[in-house]
């Protein structure tokens, strides 16, 4: 009788490890950011043209710091995005006196058409930037698109979201932030 | 051009396979049970049955993929028109639901051959029984969580294709089909071990009466897992054979228990010792090939080559807890008579290590477990986020490959129950000279690391203990009959297939061993940008980019450059590296090309992209020392158990055999 | 739809084939900036997981990241960085996770502990039990005299004595029923 209860035992534990894995779904989503609670790093990357009037040819992160940011990583091939990219409109423009929201074109080499098609088809008044080489998105610890990083005015991140963002979860996040 | 659906037929084929099925599953054990003969008969011609109304769905499948039936979703969502034949044909398992459809038909087919070819024992009912209770999950997976057969209302023009990884080596047609047929010959010996245990018979006859199917089923498994590191090295891009992932460890899992497996076995058969051990060992080995199969189909764990994340994970999952705690309860509901009366004459016995072997394959077994389900067992406890991949496996397990080979060496020259201490230390004296040569030629030729180093020496230690046992073998013989010593060798050979069978075999595994330490300990990995006509060093060749090329075949577009290759300023070969696009899709393969020599490959892989208007070409370089006798070494190995398995010279032998045992008993 | 592979599914077909056509005659712009590079960047490489692809390593994946993360290997290696810098740098932006070894503290010393802890009791184990057995095999057994008689004969007809090392062809007795 022992062995049979260590034997269920056994498999049991190892049953149950695997019934967790099947709960949580894929492997590689969610992974936590390596970031959280420090200094976002900063960036100078190029602007679409359709900024430069208003921000000059090159977005500096260091220069933008002092009010809390939404750093939003998009690529022209990603489904989520464009999901995603109407909720960020709306978010700036209910928020564009408190909050910055960036959008950084990422992991998208030489993509420059499809990134202007991309903003016009949403009408993206916020700024985007393009990381050609995609070396901001090593170096905030991307793994895939969208990821989207809520920074406070000290600028520390607060939250990293991994997949499309809601409007209403971003609400919550700015809250947050501004509190 | 079909009155009868494919899809419709095929169907039928798996209802009428599984109702067949669960019948033989149920009256072979009530037959069994009862000791019914017209039951068990029954129960045994079912298995026919069932094999050919599976056959009739394969048939379907396969006629569905040819003739592009895209009425049929799984043709509709894994075949193209414009493929050629053979990946038309690659295609049934190809993808998740084919897999398990070729997966269940080849164990039907075994259940047929082992209904028909069984001597009639009071096992063979129940082992009958069991193994249509593991056919009726099957069966029940393919008909009802991943039905390849679902008839489209609206079938489109055309389909996708394979997935492009799979269709772009022909390596695909052989090396899952060796894969499932390991997997399901180690079913063949589970079943009768649980047969054994229903019956109260745990002694050895169940492991002789499937002692055929272990070594058929491990000898596939063998092969299986060799050919898949020579399609990675193919296909995927950077030169390696085998770099840990998942899908790679769940193989590796069962084999080495199964190996564990069939050097415990002969312990038992030979001194009736670990009865309990060997039926573990059995339970652990088929319960890990359907662990297995769910932890890389369920995507619980990322892998590089989890093609397909389907339905099936969660009925995987039950039907190993459902096995794994029926045969375990099993085996300690038999306790009393599988347990152990064992004696041991000494430690330094062929009994002994064997013993020890099995430690050193449980370790590693246990380790490559551990490591594969690492980082779950870590995101469940803190929900933290952590890799265990390559260094890991090779840390941990190097130096246990170490002592397995170092024992391979000593086992097969100890005798059964008591080593002769003055033999055993001059040959023990011969090896450890053996050993050190080698070793000492490795690091004359300037040899530093440390463990190629050692395999070189456990090398020349095995190659001096097969020395040995041939010459304790033939010379005593050649000098008693006065013939001369290759016609004894070939008697020799002949007459002990088992003994020398194995002996190719751990050949095979050396010369696997010193492949792999070139290959890995020794590779040199380097992106070279070629400007086109002007020459590039690298590792003593001399390569220059001629011009690109894109060429359009079988459905496939490939571009990429042709590369000449120099040595000493005289050309030796052409290679043209290439990244191939399937159909519409997206995914660009990058395709090797590689010039093979026995004593290193040069691989190249295009590491950038190729276009008309550059004047230079980025490509991946790649020197890979002996990696060639890698596969020459699993072929050696996989034609040493087909030796041991071959019916040739059976009778011959068995004239000797009166004597040589009664010789042994004394 | 998986978020991590390239998709344009919802572009349609069109621009797929017009991706397919940019991903392999891409303009030279992005040729120009790669180059060589030398054997241990892909030692270092080989080392860290690539973020965006499925369980390979940045050496062996040809995913666009992963080349740029072998060019930030080169760089460094460039600048003087040593391998433990290199590692460092992208541990600190990805976690543990970039790691192919996980680091031996906290938790992670488990996995390094455990087989070897394993491996090591099954080596006690079976050394108890051998001796155990031993024990066992030491005490004598009563011998059927008919099987000694059998003997007797067998080693009377056989004027070859078997050396030591070919002694059996093992289990070839059992062979026989097979």
């Amino acid at each position: 009788m022992r062995r049979v209860l260590v034997t269920t035992a056994v498999v049991g534990s190892l049953a149950a490890l695997f019934v967790f894995g099947l709960l949580r779904g894929h492997p590689d989503r969610d992974i936590p950011s390596n970031l959280l609670g420090r200094t976002a790093p900063s960036f100078e990357l190029p602007l679409y043209e359709h900024y430069t009037a208003e921000y000059g040819t090159v977005l500096s992160l260091a220069e933008e710091r002092g009010r809390p940011m939404i750093i939003n990583f998009w690529a022209s091939w990603c489904g989520p995005c464009y999901d995603e990219a109407p909720h960020l409109e709306r978010i700036w423009n209910r928020y564009r006196d408190d909050v910055l929201v960036i959008g950084v074109q990422t992991q998208d080499r030489d993509a420059r058409a499809a990134g202007r098609a991309f903003i016009d088809q949403f009408g993206l008044s916020f700024p985007n930037v393009h990381d050609n080489d995609s070396r901001v998105s090593i170096t905030y610890g991307l793994f895939g698109v969208p990821e989207t990083f809520f920074v406070r005015a000290d600028g520390t991140v607060q939250y990293k979201h991994a997949g499309p963002v809601t409007e209403s979860m971003m609400v919550e996040q700015i809250e947050a932030m501004l509190r | 051009m079909f009155d009868l659906s494919l899809g419709i037929l095929g169907s039928a084929g798996v209802a009428l396979a599984l109702t067949l099925s669960v019948y033989a599953a149920i009256a072979g054990a009530i037959g069994a049970h009862r000791r019914d003969a017209r039951l068990q008969t029954s129960a045994r011609l079912t298995s026919i049955a069932v094999f050919l109304a599976l056959t009739t769905a394969v048939v379907a499948m396969m006629a569905a993929l040819l003739t592009d039936d895209f009425s049929v979703k799984y043709v509709a969502e894994h075949s193209r028109i414009a493929s050629p034949t053979w990946v038309k044909v690659v295609t049934l398992w190809a993808a998740l639901e084919g897999s398990v459809l070729l997966w269940a038909w080849l164990l039907t087919g075994y259940t047929a051959v082992l209904a028909v070819t069984t001597p009639n024992t009071v096992l063979r009912p129940w082992a009958i029984s069991i193994m249509h209770t593991v056919q009726v999950f099957f069966l029940g997976v393919v008909a009802f969580a991943a039905n390849p057969f679902i008839v489209l209302a609206n079938p489109p023009l055309d389909g996708p294709g394979a997935n492009p990884l799979l269709q772009n080596h022909w390596m695909m047609a052989v090396h899952p089909v060796l894969m499932y047929l390991g997997f399901v010959g180690l079913t063949v010996p589970f079943a009768f071990a649980m047969a054994a245990l229903i019956t109260r018979r745990p002694g050895t006859e169940w492991m002789r009466l499937t002692r055929r199917w272990t070594l058929t089923g491990w000898g596939f498994l063998t092969a299986a897992i060799v050919s898949g590191g020579w399609w990675s090295y193919e296909v995927l891009g950077w030169g390696g054979f085998w770099a840990w992932d998942p899908v790679e460890n769940v193989s590796i899992m069962p084999w080495l228990t199964a190996t564990a497996f069939i050097h415990s076995v002969q312990v038992q058969e030979r001194r009736r010792m670990l009865k309990a051990w060997n039926l573990l060992l059995i339970v652990l080995t088929f319960s890990l090939t359907l662990l297995g199969t769910f932890l890389i189909r369920s995507g619980v764990i990322s892998s590089v080559h989890a093609f397909g994340d389907g339905p099936v994970g969660p009925y995987f999952l039950a039907f190993f807890v459902i096995v794994a705690l029926a045969s375990l309860t099993l085996v300690a509901l038999r306790w009393d008579q599988v347990r152990d009366r064992s004696e041991l004459d000494a430690a330094v016995s062929r009994e002994g290590a064997f013993l020890g072997v099995n430690v050193l394959f449980l370790a590693l077994a246990f380790a490559v477990l551990l490591g594969t389900i690492f980082p779950l067992l870590v995101e469940a406890a803190t929900g933290a986020r952590v890799t265990v991949g390559a260094p890991f496996f090779d840390q941990v397990s190097l130096p246990l490959w170490m002592l397995v080979f170092a024992l391979m060496g000593v086992g097969p020259l100890l005798p059964w129950r008591r080593a002769e201490t003055q033999t055993l230390k001059r040959n023990l004296a011969w090896m450890l000279a053996a050993a050190g040569v080698a070793a000492g030629i490795a690091l004359a030729l300037g040899m530093r690391k440390v463990y190629p180093t050692i395999t070189i020496g456990l090398a020349g230690w095995n190659l001096a203990s097969f020395a040995l046992l041939l010459a304790g073998a033939i010379v005593p013989r050649a000098r008693i009959t006065g013939r001369s010593l290759a016609s004894v060798f070939r008697a020799y050979a002949f007459e002990h297939k088992r003994r020398f069978g194995s002996m190719v075999v751990h050949l095979g595994a050396v010369i696997v061993a010193l492949g792999i330490v070139g290959a890995s300990g020794y590779r040199v990995d380097q992106q070279l940008r070629l400007e086109y006509g002007a020459p590039a060093a690298f590792q003593g060749y001399e390569l220059v980019a001629i011009e690109p090329f894109a060429v359009r075949e079988g459905g496939r577009v490939s571009v990429g450059v042709y590369i000449d290759v120099f040595v000493d300023g005289r050309q030796v070969t052409t290679l043209s590296p290439r990244i191939n696009t399937f159909g519409d899709q997206q995914q660009p393969v990058p395709t090797a090309s590689v010039r093979y020599t026995p004593g290193h490959d040069l691989y190249l892989s295009l590491a950038g992209s190729v276009s008309p208007d550059t004047d230079f070409v980025v490509i991946r370089a790649v020197q890979s020392p002996l990696v060639t006798w890698i596969w020459i070494g699993g072929v050696i190995m996989a034609l040493g158990t087909a030796y041991t398995l071959s019916p040739v010279g059976a009778r011959a032998r068995s004239t000797v055999r009166s004597d040589s045992a009664a010789g042994a008993e004394a | 739809m998986r978020r991590r592979v390239p998709s344009a599914r919802r572009l349609g077909p069109l621009v797929i084939v017009a991706m397919a056509i940019a991903a392999l005659s891409a303009p030279h712009a992005m040729l120009a900036q790669e180059g060589a590079l030398d054997r241990r960047v892909f030692e270092i490489a080989n080392e860290l997981r690539c973020p965006t692809c499925v369980s390979e390593s940045v050496g062996q994946s040809s995913s666009p990241i992963a080349r740029e993360m072998r060019i930030i290997i080169q760089e460094q290696l460039e600048g003087g960085a040593t391998r433990t810098e290199i590692l460092a740098f992208f541990q600190e932006r990805y976690g543990d996770w970039i790691l192919l070894e996980p680091p031996k503290r906290g938790l992670h010393l488990l996995v390094w502990v455990l087989p070897v802890a394993a491996a090591m009791v099954g080596v006690v184990v079976l050394g108890v039990l051998v001796r155990r057995w031993q024990a066992a095999g030491a005490t004598p057994v009563a011998a059927d005299p008919a099987d000694l008689a059998r003997v007797r004969a067998a080693l009377e007809r056989t004027d070859e004595r078997p050396s030591h090392v070919d002694a059996d062809a093992f289990g070839e007795r059992h062979e026989r029923g097979a």
